[in-house]
């Protein structure tokens, strides 16, 4: 019965088959993860601030731009710009940009970048507002110019303070980019569907989620060990389990959407 | 035909939109009790005393929360039903559950939630001081009575930023169970959007429900924060 | 104490699922389709199934004195979901292939069309040859005889599948693909919708082994009674010109096969 059983669940031939496809659809997958994450770290800063601006030209877009990508699924947005954009091709073929929306590919990093620099920005918000002013005041007494003060006050203590949610994004964002699959293209759970369907064979399931768990634990493996590395100098390092339940003590409005990693 | 009347003329996909939002709403409060409750007795079970059940909710969290929603959604939806009727054939029981798509999404959901909220609630559980535990045995309490009266009600205030938290991605998540067959807010704006090749007003349209939904949450949660942290401050 | 807890809830979710036993009379038969495939079957504004398989397997029910249930079903998962018990019959416009009755039992055929090639009304040239369309986009539904028949021939395309039956063909319409294998009716609604977006090339033959002799039910393994009454079903709905009457409420040609 055992032996069945666990036959059902793994079926070793079926990666011998069909391991490539799985390793093709990941580097697709790594890619896609790589370029809108970076892309969308670059676009978080500028967004940050203008959220924080006193200048509502600035904040009242950021506000709208971070409540509309964090309050849609994912998968909404996604369908927005790739049937959306089949839809008014001869505008976008007159400003020249159609060959980008063309592409699968170009669709979904685009919609993954601007989700999550939404999320970022939001992280990068509350990371520098957990800076307390005095510092701020106290550089400014002593002539630093506003760069200075940002460059060496406060942006420091405030990667610091972003680098855990930042890495849950980030792991959000590798676990949202299956979505890419629905849209065509061949990343790890597109490659993953396509060989089901040829096959029925649930296994096959059951491998990529071995793959996403592995790489995710990596990251978060990864991730714990940067922190303590980086945050050695403080006086009170904090035990690991204490780490993990942080985001979620803190009742504060800028903290909320760290703890879960997950998005639709 | 213009954008008006594809929503609201005779033909129109705003009932079906309405339907699918109502579906929506439905799968993420069906799935409430189940992933929340279930959050909660995994993260009882992480603290028990018997190592390997310990283990297993550890493993169990770390894999739910380390794959996609979506590749999670179709190991339960489909996994799951098979693997019931597997074990059904291997013990040569005849019996057959079979579960309907919203049950199997509130299912597939709540497996999911159940491991985010776990770690939410394993957290509150940690802070409320062991003390407090130690005094009502103290006072003759058993260990059902301690839970129940004592530590339960101030878990509630403790969980709720990260709860709503969860609730906030449960109700996006709910948009994945569109790709099987539920026909969800966002499956009824595929529906509107094939049938009409207007994909930009339909899917705009969900976004605005959706984004209604996020900021309802969004509000009653401060309210019901406001409310729990009443006295504490 | 804690055990206790957990078992009640696992009592709860059970209590939500249904136990039947396996064998019964069938008095309620549940339909599993993807209605994404008009005119064959789509969602109308009200949230119905609507199409020509629904009105003649709604005629079958009538004719078997059974119920029918309409379920919705991704088709990437259709067989999946038939096998695990979700609906009893697929009744989507599945080709009966070899490959597929070595899971699941099928019916009688009950209608044949032609597999189709279209492309952009830009593109003059009718050559579709694997040789002919290498580098270029081609785009069918996953899962289905046409995504097979390319994956096979046109190794030196770029090949995109879809989850829905429709969205090759939009995706056609936009110019994210070069060609769509489909079927002619569905491409045929798809263009009559979308006047100028598209044309149809050229019908395919239906090879045997990959596109088989046209479309019946499915039904799992095990539920030989039920394909019984189906097949007898469709001999009795021919006889009495049934079949004729729903034909020709949607199509203009003879579409039963034989």
């Amino acid at each position: 019965m055992w032996h069945d059983l666990a036959g059902f669940v793994f079926n070793l031939d079926l990666l011998n088959n069909y391991g490539m496809r799985l390793l093709q659809g990941l580097r697709i997958t790594a890619e896609v993860v790589a370029i809108s994450s970076v892309l969308g770290f670059l676009l978080s800063y500028p967004l940050a601030c203008a959220r924080m601006s006193d200048n509502p030209l600035f904040s009242a877009p950021a506000l709208a731009y971070v409540t509309f990508f964090r309050g849609t699924p994912l998968l909404c947005q996604l369908y927005l710009v790739y049937y959306g954009a089949g839809e008014v091709r001869p505008f976008l073929t007159s400003i020249g940009v159609w060959w980008f929306f063309r592409d699968a590919f170009y669709c979904c990093i685009f919609a993954f970048t601007l989700n999550t620099a939404a999320y970022q920005g939001e992280i990068i918000r509350g990371a520098i507002a957990a800076v307390p002013k005095e510092q701020v005041a106290a550089a400014q007494a002593l002539g630093l110019s506003r760069y200075r003060i940002a460059r060496h006050v406060v942006l420091p203590q405030a990667m610091l303070v972003a680098l855990r949610p930042l890495g849950n994004e980030l792991i959000s964002i590798i676990k949202a980019s299956a979505l890419a699959a629905i849209v065509t293209l061949l990343d790890l759970m597109g490659q993953t569907r396509f060989v089901f369907a040829r096959t029925f064979d649930f296994s096959i399931y059951l491998y990529a989620a071995l793959i996403y768990l592995a790489i995710t634990e990596a990251i978060s493996r990864l991730w714990n060990w940067m922190e303590r590395g980086l945050s050695r100098h403080l006086v009170v390092t904090a035990p690991p389990v204490a780490a993990v339940i942080t985001p979620v003590m803190r009742n504060t409005v800028e903290n909320r959407g760290y703890v879960g990693q997950a998005r639709a | 035909m213009g954008w008006f009347d594809l929503l609201f003329g005779p033909d129109g996909w705003t009932p079906l939109l309405l339907k699918g939002a109502l579906i929506t709403v439905a799968l993420a409060v069906n799935t409430v009790p189940f992933g929340f409750g279930g959050g909660l007795v995994l993260a009882l079970l992480k603290l028990s005393r018997n190592r390997p059940l310990r283990i297993a909710c550890d493993a169990y969290t770390t894999f739910f929360r380390g794959i996609p929603d979506l590749l999670a959604l179709f190991i339960v939806y489909f996994g799951l039903q098979s693997l019931l009727n597997k074990l059904g054939q291997i013990t040569g029981e005849a019996w057959r559950i079979e579960l309907n798509a919203f049950v199997a999404g509130v299912i597939a959901l709540s497996v999911v939630v159940a491991a985010y909220s776990s770690e939410v609630w394993l957290a509150s559980l940690k802070s409320v001081p062991p003390g407090q535990s130690e005094a009502a045995k103290s006072l003759g309490l058993d260990a059902r009575r301690v839970f129940l009266l004592v530590v339960l009600p101030q878990l509630g205030r403790v969980a709720l930023p990260g709860l709503g938290n969860i609730w906030t991605i449960l109700v996006k998540d709910t948009s994945l169970i569109s790709t099987l067959a539920v026909m969800d807010l966002l499956r009824a704006a595929s529906e509107a959007s094939r049938a009409t090749t207007r994909p930009l007003l339909f899917y705009s349209a969900a976004a605005a429900i959706y984004l209604l939904f996020s900021i309802l949450s969004g509000g009653a949660q401060s309210y019901l924060e406001r409310r729990a942290n009443q006295g504490y401050a | 104490m804690k055990s206790a807890k957990f078992l009640a809830f696992v009592g709860l979710a059970a209590c939500l699922a249904s136990a039947t036993a396996s064998a019964k009379e069938w008095k309620t038969v549940r339909f599993g389709t993807d209605a994404t495939y008009a005119p064959f079957e789509s969602v109308n504004p009200k949230g119905d199934i609507v199409g020509f398989e629904v009105d003649y397997g709604n005629a079958l029910c009538a004719r078997m004195k059974v119920t029918c249930v309409w379920q919705n079903q991704d088709w990437d998962g259709v067989v999946p979901a038939l096998l695990s018990s979700k609906f009893d019959v697929i009744f989507s416009s599945m080709n009966i292939t070899a490959e597929r009755a070595k899971r699941i039992l099928f019916s009688d055929m009950y209608y044949a069309t032609a597999p189709i090639f279209a492309t952009q009304a830009a593109i003059k040239s009718d050559d579709v040859t694997p040789a002919a369309l290498a580098g270029k986009a081609i785009g069918a539904q996953s899962s289905t005889v046409f995504a097979n028949y390319i994956d096979q021939r046109y190794k030196a395309s770029e090949i995109k599948l879809y989850p829905g039956g429709d969205e090759p063909f939009i995706d056609l319409a936009s110019g994210r693909l070069d060609y769509v294998i489909g079927d002619i009716l569905v491409a045929q609604k798809f263009i009559e919708k979308n006047p100028g977006c598209c044309r149809i090339v050229t019908e395919l033959k239906r090879t045997p082994d990959t596109f088989g002799p046209g479309v019946g039910a499915a039904f799992r393994p095990e539920d030989t009674d039920l394909k019984d009454m189906f097949n007898k079903a469709i001999a009795e709905l021919d006889a009495d010109g049934t079949y004729k009457k729903i034909e020709a409420q949607y199509f203009k040609t003879d579409i039963r096969g034989k």
